[in-house]
Parts: C-alpha cells; sequence; structure tokens
C-alpha cells in the first residue's frame, strides 16, 4: 500500500528555461536507466525475495525511485515553462512538442517510449540483484552526462543529489547480495536460483 | 482472528473509507457532510494505527517508537500466504 506525500524528496526550483536540457534529462525518467524502470524493476522483484532484509530493501528503495521519478519529472517541467514558438523550434525540442506539448511523458533522450523489456525481474534473486547493482551504476553514469552537458547551478543541484542516491543505493544492493549468498544451502556452490525448487 | 489480525482490519477498513472520501473530497472540497465523514474515520484510523503501532511494531518506517532492532525488516510481508 502507498500514501502521496505532497513534497518532493529535495525541492526543485529552476529560474531559466531551457527545453534543449529538458529534452535530455527525461531520459532519467522514461529512458533505460531511468527513474520510472527503476521503481518498476525493485517493486516487482521483491516477491520472489527469500529474505526478509532484502524484501524490505527493495522495497525501500523502489519507493524512493518513484519519488525520484517526481522530482525528474519537475524538473522537465520547469525547464519547459513560459516556452515562445521559436524557442521551441531552435532548441530541438518541436518533435517532442508536436505529440506531447509541455506535458511529461516518459521517453529517452530521442523520443523513445518507455519500454518494460528495459528492466528484469528474473525471479532469481541473485540474477535480479546483480541486474540492480548494475542498474544503479547506469543511473549513475547517466547523472554523470547530464552533469557534463549542463551549466545552469539550479539543475546541476538536484541532478547531484540524485546522482549521490544511485551509489547509496548501488551500496545497500551490494549488502543484499551478501545477506542472499549467505543465506545459500551449503551444497549450492554455484549459487543457483535459491528461490525456486521444482516440487518433487 | 487475533486481536493483530482484527486491529489490521480495522485499520485498512477506515483507510479505505478515507481513500474513498478523499476522492470524492478532490472534486467536491467543500462538501461539509463529506468533511465531518472524513474527519471522523481519521480519529477511528489514528486510534486503531496507534494501538496497532505500540503492540505489534511499524507499518511505516515513523511509526518507529525507541525498539532496539529496526522491526522494519521482520515478516511476514503483506504478499505473503500466512496459513490462519
Amino acid at each position: 500500500m502507498w500514501i502521496y506525500e505532497k513534497k518532493l524528496q529535495r525541492p526543485v526550483k529552476i529560474a531559466k528555461a531551457d527545453p534543449a536540457m529538458a529534452k535530455i534529462i527525461i531520459t532519467q525518467l522514461g529512458g533505460p536507466d531511468g527513474e520510472l524502470g527503476a521503481s518498476m524493476r525493485y517493486l516487482n522483484q521483491r516477491y520472489a525475495m527469500p529474505n526478509d532484509k532484502v524484501k524490505a530493501a527493495l522495497t525501500d528503495i523502489g519507493t524512493e525511485e518513484l519519488g525520484h521519478m517526481e522530482m525528474v519529472a519537475s524538473i522537465v517541467h520547469q525547464l519547459t515553462r513560459n516556452l515562445s514558438m521559436s524557442e521551441i523550434e531552435k532548441s530541438g525540442f518541436a518533435p517532442y512538442f508536436v505529440d506531447h506539448t509541455v506535458g511529461i511523458y516518459p521517453v529517452d533522450a530521442n523520443g523513445v517510449p518507455w519500454n518494460a523489456a528495459t528492466i528484469q525481474s528474473t525471479g532469481d534473486p541473485i540474477a535480479d540483484l546483480h541486474e540492480d547493482m548494475g542498474a544503479e551504476q547506469k543511473a549513475r553514469k547517466t547523472y554523470d552526462n547530464i552533469l557534463n552537458l549542463c551549466d545552469d547551478p539550479d539543475v546541476r543541484d538536484v541532478i547531484k543529489f540524485l546522482r549521490e542516491r544511485e551509489i547509496v543505493h548501488y551500496q545497500r544492493f551490494g549488502e543484499s547480495l551478501e545477506h542472499i549468498l549467505d543465506g545459500l544451502n551449503s551444497k549450492n556452490y554455484y549459487a543457483f536460483n535459491p528461490a525456486f525448487i521444482p516440487k518433487k | 482472528m487475533n486481536e493483530q489480525k482484527t486491529l489490521l482490519s480495522r485499520i485498512a477498513t477506515c483507510d479505505f473509507i478515507l481513500t474513498e472520501t478523499a476522492l470524492f473530497l478532490d472534486t467536491h472540497p467543500e462538501c461539509e457532510e463529506a468533511l465531518a465523514f472524513y474527519e471522523k474515520h481519521l480519529g477511528m484510523k489514528k486510534k486503531a494505527e496507534e494501538e496497532y503501532t505500540s503492540k505489534y511494531g511499524m507499518l511505516k518506517h515513523c511509526d518507529y517508537k525507541g525498539q532496539n532492532t529496526w522491526q522494519w525488516t521482520e515478516g511476514p510481508w503483506p504478499w505473503e500466504y500466512e496459513e490462519v
């Protein structure tokens, strides 16, 4: 069960519109390493986990990612306020504009809509947690690339915060993986799926 | 049903009433009858939640009451099937 809190995890206040930057940053909403995929990945993987600590970590990180989705959407929203038609045309924002105006729609930086094929939920805790550690590194990489492309301190402040969260989540997933490995049956030398043993 | 389940079920009932009433209030924010109905069930929910969390532990992180372990991680989790 979820309850909405009417606040952002960290405030977003961007004074200057920049539709070209919006088009890049929106990938962290609907791109392959974005926050929508992150929350869907972790919240769906929880059910196969055999360890209560790992269920808690996936629940809490998946929930935090929902909040990050809202922060990225807020950045894009504020970067596309009060635009003139010439700003839209010159900035390369027109292809997004024609379909979505300045509404928020989850796409990557090339305009490709979010796709569940960018995530996995394998039913194998070891496979899933390795994916999750990779996912956090991939998201951190995207935030690094955004920081290389962006000079506006209002935007950079929020992006740096989100980048730090990827690093913390990576640490927690590493510990989660250790909890799963510690709980393996001593005969499971090769770390095969501990969450599914076919009924005889 | 044991007391823990009864309390949890009372909280869930109040929560659903609150959800349903909040949706109505979203489109009728000045309806006095709905506001009073919301307030009445909010009181019932808070009372049941206080009793539940002091006896059986956390429903959300901020229900923590100074225990010496982070009891949040203890199962069963809501999606797990339990023998009655």
